[in-house]
Protein backbone atom coordinates (compact mmCIF):
# COMPACT_ATOMS: atom_id res chain seq x y z
CA UNK A 1 0.00 0.00 0.00
CA UNK A 2 0.88 3.55 -0.33
CA UNK A 3 2.75 4.38 2.99
CA UNK A 4 2.91 8.05 2.30
CA UNK A 5 -0.69 9.91 3.62
CA UNK A 6 -0.39 12.76 4.00
CA UNK A 7 -2.02 15.99 2.12
CA UNK A 8 -0.98 15.88 -0.87
CA UNK A 9 -3.09 17.80 -4.02
CA UNK A 10 -5.13 15.82 -6.58
CA UNK A 11 -3.24 16.84 -9.14
CA UNK A 12 -0.18 15.53 -8.22
CA UNK A 13 -2.21 12.12 -7.88
CA UNK A 14 -2.80 12.19 -11.49
CA UNK A 15 -0.29 14.76 -13.10
CA UNK A 16 -2.52 17.39 -14.08
CA UNK A 17 -2.25 19.40 -16.04
CA UNK A 18 0.59 17.34 -17.81
CA UNK A 19 -1.19 13.93 -18.60
CA UNK A 20 -3.12 16.27 -21.22
CA UNK A 21 -1.45 18.30 -23.11
CA UNK A 22 -0.68 17.29 -26.61
CA UNK A 23 -2.37 20.22 -28.60
CA UNK A 24 -2.39 20.08 -32.17
CA UNK A 25 -0.90 23.05 -33.17
CA UNK A 26 -2.69 24.78 -35.94
CA UNK A 27 -5.61 23.17 -35.44
CA UNK A 28 -9.28 24.92 -35.03
CA UNK A 29 -10.87 23.90 -31.75
CA UNK A 30 -14.30 23.18 -31.19
CA UNK A 31 -15.50 26.64 -28.93
CA UNK A 32 -18.48 26.98 -26.68
CA UNK A 33 -20.25 30.57 -27.24
CA UNK A 34 -22.24 32.24 -25.04
CA UNK A 35 -22.83 31.82 -21.09
CA UNK A 36 -24.37 33.92 -18.79
CA UNK A 37 -25.14 34.15 -14.59
CA UNK A 38 -27.36 35.98 -13.20
CA UNK A 39 -28.45 36.34 -9.27
CA UNK A 40 -32.59 36.11 -8.19
CA UNK A 41 -34.03 36.30 -5.31
CA UNK A 42 -33.18 33.06 -3.95
CA UNK A 43 -29.74 32.54 -5.94
CA UNK A 44 -28.29 31.99 -9.35
CA UNK A 45 -29.54 31.44 -12.39
CA UNK A 46 -27.06 30.24 -15.12
CA UNK A 47 -27.68 30.43 -19.02
CA UNK A 48 -26.05 28.99 -21.80
CA UNK A 49 -26.56 28.98 -25.44
CA UNK A 50 -26.57 24.63 -26.87
CA UNK A 51 -23.72 25.84 -29.62
CA UNK A 52 -20.23 24.61 -30.24
CA UNK A 53 -18.21 25.80 -33.07
CA UNK A 54 -14.86 25.12 -34.85
CA UNK A 55 -13.51 28.63 -36.63
CA UNK A 56 -16.97 29.47 -39.43
CA UNK A 57 -18.13 25.43 -38.70
CA UNK A 58 -20.64 24.64 -36.51
CA UNK A 59 -19.55 21.66 -34.97
CA UNK A 60 -22.85 20.97 -32.54
CA UNK A 61 -25.84 22.38 -31.89
CA UNK A 62 -26.57 20.41 -28.63
CA UNK A 63 -23.73 21.40 -26.63
CA UNK A 64 -23.84 21.34 -22.39
CA UNK A 65 -21.54 24.23 -21.50
CA UNK A 66 -23.26 24.78 -17.65
CA UNK A 67 -21.92 21.65 -15.52
CA UNK A 68 -21.91 20.99 -12.06
CA UNK A 69 -18.86 20.97 -10.20
CA UNK A 70 -20.39 19.62 -6.96
CA UNK A 71 -23.64 19.82 -4.88
CA UNK A 72 -22.68 23.94 -4.36
CA UNK A 73 -20.90 24.41 -7.68
CA UNK A 74 -21.60 25.15 -10.63
CA UNK A 75 -19.15 26.54 -14.11
CA UNK A 76 -20.67 27.77 -17.28
CA UNK A 77 -18.10 27.20 -19.60
CA UNK A 78 -17.10 29.30 -22.98
CA UNK A 79 -14.22 28.72 -25.11
CA UNK A 80 -12.26 25.71 -26.14
CA UNK A 81 -14.79 22.62 -25.74
CA UNK A 82 -12.11 19.97 -25.04
CA UNK A 83 -9.61 22.25 -22.82
CA UNK A 84 -12.47 23.35 -20.86
CA UNK A 85 -14.86 20.20 -20.43
CA UNK A 86 -11.61 18.40 -19.04
CA UNK A 87 -10.59 20.78 -16.57
CA UNK A 88 -14.69 20.92 -15.36
CA UNK A 89 -13.83 16.67 -14.91
CA UNK A 90 -10.46 17.40 -13.09
CA UNK A 91 -11.99 19.81 -11.00
CA UNK A 92 -15.46 17.64 -10.34
CA UNK A 93 -12.59 15.02 -8.88
CA UNK A 94 -10.12 17.25 -7.49
CA UNK A 95 -13.14 18.26 -5.05
CA UNK A 96 -14.12 14.88 -4.13
CA UNK A 97 -10.58 13.87 -4.12
CA UNK A 98 -10.16 16.30 -1.36
CA UNK A 99 -13.42 16.01 0.75
CA UNK A 100 -12.72 12.31 0.75
CA UNK A 101 -8.88 12.12 1.92
CA UNK A 102 -9.36 15.39 3.97
CA UNK A 103 -12.57 14.34 6.05
CA UNK A 104 -14.00 18.14 5.21
CA UNK A 105 -15.44 19.50 2.37
CA UNK A 106 -12.92 22.17 0.21
CA UNK A 107 -14.12 25.93 0.93
CA UNK A 108 -15.47 28.06 -1.86
CA UNK A 109 -11.76 29.78 -1.84
CA UNK A 110 -9.94 26.41 -1.64
CA UNK A 111 -12.07 25.45 -4.80
CA UNK A 112 -12.05 28.82 -6.69
CA UNK A 113 -8.01 28.79 -6.14
CA UNK A 114 -8.15 25.68 -7.81
CA UNK A 115 -10.00 26.81 -10.98
CA UNK A 116 -7.05 29.97 -10.99
CA UNK A 117 -4.63 27.07 -10.80
CA UNK A 118 -5.82 25.14 -13.79
CA UNK A 119 -6.28 28.56 -15.99
CA UNK A 120 -2.36 29.34 -15.15
CA UNK A 121 -1.70 26.14 -16.25
CA UNK A 122 -3.70 26.15 -19.51
CA UNK A 123 -1.49 29.59 -20.13
CA UNK A 124 1.15 28.04 -22.58
CA UNK A 125 -1.86 26.41 -24.77
CA UNK A 126 -3.34 29.82 -24.54
CA UNK A 127 -0.43 31.87 -25.53
CA UNK A 128 -0.09 29.35 -28.40
CA UNK A 129 -3.79 30.44 -29.66
CA UNK A 130 -5.07 26.96 -28.88
CA UNK A 131 -7.42 25.64 -25.51
CA UNK A 132 -8.30 29.10 -24.35
CA UNK A 133 -11.19 28.90 -22.17
CA UNK A 134 -12.69 30.80 -20.08
CA UNK A 135 -15.51 29.64 -17.09
CA UNK A 136 -17.65 31.39 -15.05
CA UNK A 137 -18.40 29.86 -11.66
CA UNK A 138 -21.24 30.44 -9.18
CA UNK A 139 -21.10 28.93 -5.82
CA UNK A 140 -22.32 28.54 -2.68
CA UNK A 141 -21.17 28.96 0.62
CA UNK A 142 -22.41 26.98 3.18
CA UNK A 143 -20.34 28.62 5.65
CA UNK A 144 -21.23 31.87 5.70
CA UNK A 145 -24.95 31.25 3.60
CA UNK A 146 -24.26 33.57 0.59
CA UNK A 147 -23.85 33.48 -2.91
CA UNK A 148 -21.32 34.19 -5.35
CA UNK A 149 -20.46 34.80 -9.01
CA UNK A 150 -16.53 34.78 -9.84
CA UNK A 151 -15.18 35.49 -13.47
CA UNK A 152 -11.84 35.03 -14.74
CA UNK A 153 -9.21 36.10 -17.24
CA UNK A 154 -6.82 33.51 -19.22
CA UNK A 155 -3.76 33.82 -16.51
CA UNK A 156 -6.55 32.55 -13.48
CA UNK A 157 -7.17 35.71 -11.99
CA UNK A 158 -10.48 35.34 -10.54
CA UNK A 159 -12.91 38.55 -9.95
CA UNK A 160 -16.56 38.42 -8.16
CA UNK A 161 -19.50 39.79 -9.73
CA UNK A 162 -21.98 41.07 -7.89
CA UNK A 163 -25.08 40.53 -9.68
CA UNK A 164 -24.25 38.99 -12.88
CA UNK A 165 -21.57 37.34 -15.15
CA UNK A 166 -21.22 36.53 -18.81
CA UNK A 167 -18.43 34.59 -20.74
CA UNK A 168 -18.06 33.71 -25.11
CA UNK A 169 -18.13 34.99 -28.15
CA UNK A 170 -21.38 36.42 -27.76
CA UNK A 171 -20.82 37.76 -24.71
CA UNK A 172 -19.63 41.44 -25.44
CA UNK A 173 -22.21 42.49 -27.52
CA UNK A 174 -24.13 42.18 -24.67
CA UNK A 175 -22.45 43.27 -21.87
CA UNK A 176 -23.87 46.57 -21.52
CA UNK A 177 -27.28 45.54 -21.50
CA UNK A 178 -26.87 43.92 -18.14
CA UNK A 179 -25.82 47.48 -16.67
CA UNK A 180 -29.04 49.00 -18.54
CA UNK A 181 -31.51 46.12 -17.30
CA UNK A 182 -30.12 46.63 -13.46
CA UNK A 183 -30.79 50.94 -13.77
CA UNK A 184 -34.26 50.21 -14.97
CA UNK A 185 -35.76 47.72 -12.66
CA UNK A 186 -33.12 47.17 -9.70
CA UNK A 187 -30.67 44.34 -8.85
CA UNK A 188 -30.90 41.23 -10.19
CA UNK A 189 -30.89 39.57 -6.17
CA UNK A 190 -33.60 41.23 -5.61
CA UNK A 191 -36.27 40.27 -8.49
CA UNK A 192 -37.87 37.00 -8.70
CA UNK A 193 -36.58 34.03 -10.77
CA UNK A 194 -39.33 34.01 -13.85
CA UNK A 195 -38.33 38.21 -14.21
CA UNK A 196 -34.64 36.94 -14.26
CA UNK A 197 -35.05 34.29 -16.46
CA UNK A 198 -36.74 36.19 -18.96
CA UNK A 199 -34.30 38.89 -18.90
CA UNK A 200 -31.78 36.44 -18.88
CA UNK A 201 -33.40 34.41 -22.63
CA UNK A 202 -33.50 38.04 -24.01
CA UNK A 203 -30.02 38.86 -23.76
CA UNK A 204 -28.95 35.27 -25.28
CA UNK A 205 -31.33 35.61 -27.43
CA UNK A 206 -30.02 39.55 -28.47
CA UNK A 207 -26.33 37.50 -28.66
CA UNK A 208 -27.49 34.62 -31.06
CA UNK A 209 -28.28 37.61 -33.26
CA UNK A 210 -25.44 39.75 -33.04
CA UNK A 211 -22.83 37.29 -32.68
CA UNK A 212 -22.61 34.09 -35.54
CA UNK A 213 -21.16 31.50 -33.39
CA UNK A 214 -24.43 31.85 -30.61
CA UNK A 215 -27.04 29.81 -31.12
CA UNK A 216 -30.47 30.65 -31.12
CA UNK A 217 -33.48 29.96 -28.07
CA UNK A 218 -35.64 27.97 -30.13
CA UNK A 219 -34.71 24.57 -30.96
CA UNK A 220 -32.99 22.58 -28.82
CA UNK A 221 -33.73 24.79 -25.99
CA UNK A 222 -30.79 26.49 -24.39
CA UNK A 223 -28.91 24.71 -20.50
CA UNK A 224 -30.74 26.79 -17.92
CA UNK A 225 -29.89 25.64 -14.08
CA UNK A 226 -30.56 27.06 -10.63
CA UNK A 227 -27.80 26.78 -7.74
CA UNK A 228 -29.55 27.56 -4.50
CA UNK A 229 -28.91 26.67 -1.02
CA UNK A 230 -31.01 23.44 -1.33
CA UNK A 231 -28.61 22.39 -4.38
CA UNK A 232 -28.96 22.63 -8.59
CA UNK A 233 -32.00 22.17 -10.40
CA UNK A 234 -32.67 22.34 -14.14
CA UNK A 235 -34.99 24.98 -14.74
CA UNK A 236 -38.58 23.41 -15.07
CA UNK A 237 -38.93 22.51 -19.11
CA UNK A 238 -42.47 23.59 -19.59
CA UNK A 239 -41.24 26.93 -17.72
CA UNK A 240 -38.34 27.39 -19.97
CA UNK A 241 -39.71 26.81 -22.97
CA UNK A 242 -43.15 29.32 -22.21
CA UNK A 243 -40.03 32.11 -21.43
CA UNK A 244 -38.67 31.61 -24.79
CA UNK A 245 -42.07 31.91 -26.19
CA UNK A 246 -42.80 34.99 -24.72
CA UNK A 247 -39.03 36.16 -25.47
CA UNK A 248 -39.34 35.42 -29.35
CA UNK A 249 -43.07 36.85 -29.64
CA UNK A 250 -41.79 39.89 -27.71
CA UNK A 251 -39.61 40.83 -30.95
CA UNK A 252 -42.24 40.95 -33.30
CA UNK B 1 18.96 -19.84 8.31
CA UNK B 2 14.95 -20.48 8.09
CA UNK B 3 13.51 -24.01 7.51
CA UNK B 4 9.86 -24.36 6.19
CA UNK B 5 8.88 -25.40 9.48
CA UNK B 6 9.99 -22.62 11.01
CA UNK B 7 8.48 -20.44 8.39
CA UNK B 8 5.20 -21.67 8.58
CA UNK B 9 5.52 -21.53 12.83
CA UNK B 10 5.94 -17.81 12.65
CA UNK B 11 2.94 -17.47 10.24
CA UNK B 12 0.95 -19.09 12.29
CA UNK B 13 2.29 -16.79 15.25
CA UNK B 14 1.67 -13.82 13.16
CA UNK B 15 -1.80 -14.80 12.26
CA UNK B 16 -2.31 -15.69 15.79
CA UNK B 17 -0.75 -11.78 16.83
CA UNK B 18 -3.22 -9.85 14.70
CA UNK B 19 -6.45 -12.32 15.62
CA UNK B 20 -5.03 -11.39 19.27
CA UNK B 21 -5.40 -7.60 18.36
CA UNK B 22 -8.38 -7.44 16.18
CA UNK B 23 -11.02 -9.38 18.39
CA UNK B 24 -11.99 -6.94 20.40
CA UNK B 25 -12.80 -4.88 17.25
CA UNK B 26 -16.45 -3.41 16.94
CA UNK B 27 -18.24 -5.83 14.40
CA UNK B 28 -19.60 -3.82 11.59
CA UNK B 29 -22.51 -5.04 9.59
CA UNK B 30 -23.40 -4.20 6.09
CA UNK B 31 -26.85 -4.26 4.37
CA UNK B 32 -27.80 -3.48 1.28
CA UNK B 33 -31.48 -2.21 0.73
CA UNK B 34 -33.69 -0.16 -1.83
CA UNK B 35 -33.30 2.93 -0.28
CA UNK B 36 -29.49 1.84 -0.60
CA UNK B 37 -26.47 0.77 1.02
CA UNK B 38 -25.72 0.67 4.89
CA UNK B 39 -22.74 0.20 6.83
CA UNK B 40 -23.47 0.08 10.60
CA UNK B 41 -21.32 0.07 13.46
CA UNK B 42 -20.40 1.38 16.42
CA UNK B 43 -17.28 3.77 17.19
CA UNK B 44 -15.95 5.61 20.05
CA UNK B 45 -13.49 8.22 19.52
CA UNK B 46 -12.11 7.63 16.00
CA UNK B 47 -13.97 7.46 13.17
CA UNK B 48 -14.99 4.23 11.52
CA UNK B 49 -16.85 4.24 8.42
CA UNK B 50 -15.07 6.22 5.20
CA UNK B 51 -16.67 6.77 1.80
CA UNK B 52 -13.87 6.21 -0.98
CA UNK B 53 -15.89 6.85 -3.77
CA UNK B 54 -19.11 7.83 -5.72
CA UNK B 55 -20.86 4.82 -4.53
CA UNK B 56 -18.43 2.81 -2.21
CA UNK B 57 -17.24 2.99 1.51
CA UNK B 58 -15.81 1.12 3.73
CA UNK B 59 -14.98 0.26 7.43
CA UNK B 60 -12.40 -1.76 9.29
CA UNK B 61 -11.55 -3.51 12.64
CA UNK B 62 -7.89 -3.07 13.18
CA UNK B 63 -4.64 -0.97 14.08
CA UNK B 64 -5.78 2.79 13.36
CA UNK B 65 -2.65 3.61 11.07
CA UNK B 66 -3.42 0.29 8.86
CA UNK B 67 -6.79 1.73 8.18
CA UNK B 68 -5.82 4.99 7.39
CA UNK B 69 -3.18 3.56 5.37
CA UNK B 70 -5.95 1.63 3.88
CA UNK B 71 -8.78 4.70 3.53
CA UNK B 72 -5.52 6.65 1.64
CA UNK B 73 -4.98 3.64 -0.93
CA UNK B 74 -8.42 3.11 -1.72
CA UNK B 75 -9.06 6.55 -2.34
CA UNK B 76 -6.42 7.62 -4.39
CA UNK B 77 -6.51 4.14 -6.31
CA UNK B 78 -10.31 4.34 -6.99
CA UNK B 79 -9.56 8.39 -7.39
CA UNK B 80 -6.69 7.70 -10.41
CA UNK B 81 -9.01 5.17 -12.04
CA UNK B 82 -12.15 7.22 -12.38
CA UNK B 83 -10.24 9.95 -13.67
CA UNK B 84 -8.29 8.01 -15.99
CA UNK B 85 -11.59 6.73 -17.53
CA UNK B 86 -14.78 7.05 -15.93
CA UNK B 87 -16.68 7.08 -12.62
CA UNK B 88 -18.27 3.89 -13.87
CA UNK B 89 -15.42 1.72 -14.28
CA UNK B 90 -14.66 2.07 -10.48
CA UNK B 91 -15.62 -0.83 -8.78
CA UNK B 92 -14.80 -2.56 -5.28
CA UNK B 93 -13.99 -6.12 -7.17
CA UNK B 94 -10.65 -3.84 -8.51
CA UNK B 95 -9.60 -1.67 -5.42
CA UNK B 96 -9.39 -4.88 -3.34
CA UNK B 97 -8.28 -7.41 -5.20
CA UNK B 98 -5.56 -5.16 -7.43
CA UNK B 99 -4.95 -2.86 -4.90
CA UNK B 100 -5.17 -3.99 -1.61
CA UNK B 101 -5.03 -7.92 -1.41
CA UNK B 102 -1.67 -8.17 -3.07
CA UNK B 103 0.18 -5.93 -0.77
CA UNK B 104 -1.67 -7.45 2.64
CA UNK B 105 -0.51 -10.98 1.60
CA UNK B 106 2.99 -9.90 0.73
CA UNK B 107 2.97 -7.95 4.12
CA UNK B 108 1.45 -10.83 5.99
CA UNK B 109 4.35 -13.54 4.26
CA UNK B 110 6.69 -11.41 4.41
CA UNK B 111 8.26 -11.95 7.99
CA UNK B 112 10.34 -9.00 7.79
CA UNK B 113 7.90 -6.11 7.71
CA UNK B 114 5.08 -5.44 9.54
CA UNK B 115 1.33 -7.36 8.52
CA UNK B 116 -1.82 -5.14 8.12
CA UNK B 117 -3.58 -5.58 11.37
CA UNK B 118 -7.02 -5.08 9.99
CA UNK B 119 -10.20 -6.98 8.55
CA UNK B 120 -12.33 -5.11 6.72
CA UNK B 121 -15.72 -4.92 4.90
CA UNK B 122 -16.09 -2.79 1.50
CA UNK B 123 -19.45 -1.84 0.03
CA UNK B 124 -20.79 -0.72 -3.36
CA UNK B 125 -23.99 0.63 -3.96
CA UNK B 126 -24.87 -0.34 -7.38
CA UNK B 127 -28.69 0.28 -8.99
CA UNK B 128 -30.82 -2.71 -7.55
CA UNK B 129 -30.25 -4.38 -4.19
CA UNK B 130 -29.75 -7.33 -6.20
CA UNK B 131 -26.42 -5.80 -7.83
CA UNK B 132 -25.11 -4.06 -4.36
CA UNK B 133 -21.71 -5.62 -3.33
CA UNK B 134 -20.18 -6.24 -0.45
CA UNK B 135 -16.39 -7.34 0.23
CA UNK B 136 -14.99 -8.94 3.43
CA UNK B 137 -11.14 -8.40 3.10
CA UNK B 138 -8.70 -10.33 6.03
CA UNK B 139 -5.56 -8.99 7.03
CA UNK B 140 -3.90 -11.61 4.98
CA UNK B 141 -5.14 -10.56 2.06
CA UNK B 142 -8.19 -13.24 1.43
CA UNK B 143 -11.23 -11.99 0.44
CA UNK B 144 -14.87 -12.74 0.10
CA UNK B 145 -17.90 -10.64 -1.95
CA UNK B 146 -21.52 -11.06 -0.39
CA UNK B 147 -24.83 -9.72 -1.97
CA UNK B 148 -27.25 -8.18 0.16
CA UNK B 149 -25.52 -8.36 3.70
CA UNK B 150 -22.50 -9.18 4.81
CA UNK B 151 -20.13 -8.48 8.25
CA UNK B 152 -16.50 -8.42 9.66
CA UNK B 153 -16.37 -8.72 13.51
CA UNK B 154 -13.20 -9.42 15.62
CA UNK B 155 -13.95 -13.43 15.62
CA UNK B 156 -15.15 -16.00 13.15
CA UNK B 157 -17.87 -16.92 15.87
CA UNK B 158 -19.45 -13.69 16.13
CA UNK B 159 -19.68 -12.99 12.34
CA UNK B 160 -21.34 -16.35 12.67
CA UNK B 161 -23.74 -15.17 15.10
CA UNK B 162 -24.38 -12.50 12.99
CA UNK B 163 -24.97 -13.89 9.72
CA UNK B 164 -27.54 -16.65 11.84
CA UNK B 165 -29.67 -13.25 12.68
CA UNK B 166 -29.46 -11.49 9.11
CA UNK B 167 -30.33 -14.49 7.50
CA UNK B 168 -33.61 -14.32 8.48
CA UNK B 169 -34.46 -10.92 9.70
CA UNK B 170 -32.95 -9.31 5.91
CA UNK B 171 -35.24 -8.25 3.31
CA UNK B 172 -34.37 -5.97 0.59
CA UNK B 173 -37.44 -3.96 0.68
CA UNK B 174 -36.72 -2.99 4.63
CA UNK B 175 -37.39 1.01 4.93
CA UNK B 176 -34.69 3.12 6.53
CA UNK B 177 -35.57 2.87 9.91
CA UNK B 178 -35.94 -0.90 9.62
CA UNK B 179 -32.77 -1.84 8.48
CA UNK B 180 -31.12 0.54 10.86
CA UNK B 181 -32.61 -1.15 13.51
CA UNK B 182 -31.76 -4.77 12.67
CA UNK B 183 -28.24 -3.75 11.75
CA UNK B 184 -28.28 -2.86 15.69
CA UNK B 185 -29.72 -5.84 16.83
CA UNK B 186 -26.88 -7.43 14.51
CA UNK B 187 -24.16 -5.21 15.98
CA UNK B 188 -25.09 -6.23 19.26
CA UNK B 189 -25.06 -10.14 18.70
CA UNK B 190 -21.51 -10.19 17.00
CA UNK B 191 -20.67 -7.22 20.51
CA UNK B 192 -21.80 -10.35 22.49
CA UNK B 193 -18.63 -12.09 22.10
CA UNK B 194 -19.31 -14.50 25.89
CA UNK B 195 -22.73 -15.05 24.48
CA UNK B 196 -25.14 -13.78 27.50
CA UNK B 197 -27.00 -11.87 25.65
CA UNK B 198 -25.91 -8.72 26.21
CA UNK B 199 -23.07 -6.71 24.33
CA UNK B 200 -19.70 -6.78 25.73
CA UNK B 201 -18.89 -4.12 28.39
CA UNK B 202 -15.81 -3.07 26.85
CA UNK B 203 -17.20 -2.57 22.93
CA UNK B 204 -20.58 -1.18 24.14
CA UNK B 205 -19.30 1.71 26.75
CA UNK B 206 -18.54 5.16 25.52
CA UNK B 207 -19.87 3.88 22.42
CA UNK B 208 -22.35 4.76 19.66
CA UNK B 209 -23.48 4.42 16.66
CA UNK B 210 -21.77 5.49 13.67
CA UNK B 211 -23.48 4.82 10.21
CA UNK B 212 -22.51 4.84 6.33
CA UNK B 213 -25.51 5.44 4.39
CA UNK B 214 -25.07 5.49 0.46
CA UNK B 215 -28.33 6.66 -1.45
CA UNK B 216 -29.91 5.15 -4.12
CA UNK B 217 -32.26 7.28 -5.16
CA UNK B 218 -31.31 11.01 -5.09
CA UNK B 219 -30.56 13.96 -7.38
CA UNK B 220 -27.01 14.85 -5.67
CA UNK B 221 -23.96 13.83 -6.73
CA UNK B 222 -22.89 13.18 -3.07
CA UNK B 223 -24.31 10.24 -2.17
CA UNK B 224 -22.71 9.23 0.65
CA UNK B 225 -24.28 10.27 4.57
CA UNK B 226 -22.58 9.60 7.94
CA UNK B 227 -25.05 9.58 10.36
CA UNK B 228 -23.26 9.56 13.61
CA UNK B 229 -25.93 9.08 16.72
CA UNK B 230 -24.21 11.19 19.06
CA UNK B 231 -23.93 14.81 19.11
CA UNK B 232 -21.16 15.03 21.87
CA UNK B 233 -18.92 13.83 19.02
CA UNK B 234 -18.74 15.51 15.31
CA UNK B 235 -16.04 13.89 13.44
Amino acid sequence: MISNSNPRSFADLVGFPDSLRSPTLGAHDTHGTTVLCLRYKDGILNLGDRRATAANYIMYDRAKKILRLDDHTLVAISGSFARSTEIARYLRHAFKYYSRTQLQDMSVEGKLQEVSRALAGNLSMSLEGIGIFLPIVSAYDPASDSLGIYFYDVMGARFESGQYGCAGSGSHRIQGVFEYIQRQQGNFEERELEEVLLDGLTMLDIASELDSATGNLSMPLPIAKTLTKHGIEDINEQLLRESVLSVQKGKG
Amino acid sequence: MLSPYDWQESISQRAQYIENRIKSGSPIVGLSIDAGCILYTYRKHIRKVYEVYDRMMFSAIGQQADVESMRVTSIDFAHQEGFAHSEDDVTIGRLVGFALSGPMKRAFGDLTVAPFVIHALFAEMNAKPAEDLFIWLHYDGDFVAHRQFAVAAGTRDSEKRMVEFLSSAYRPDLSVEEAFGIADQAWRIGADRDVDGVPDEELLSDAFPEIGFLERNVERVRRFRLIQQDSKHSR
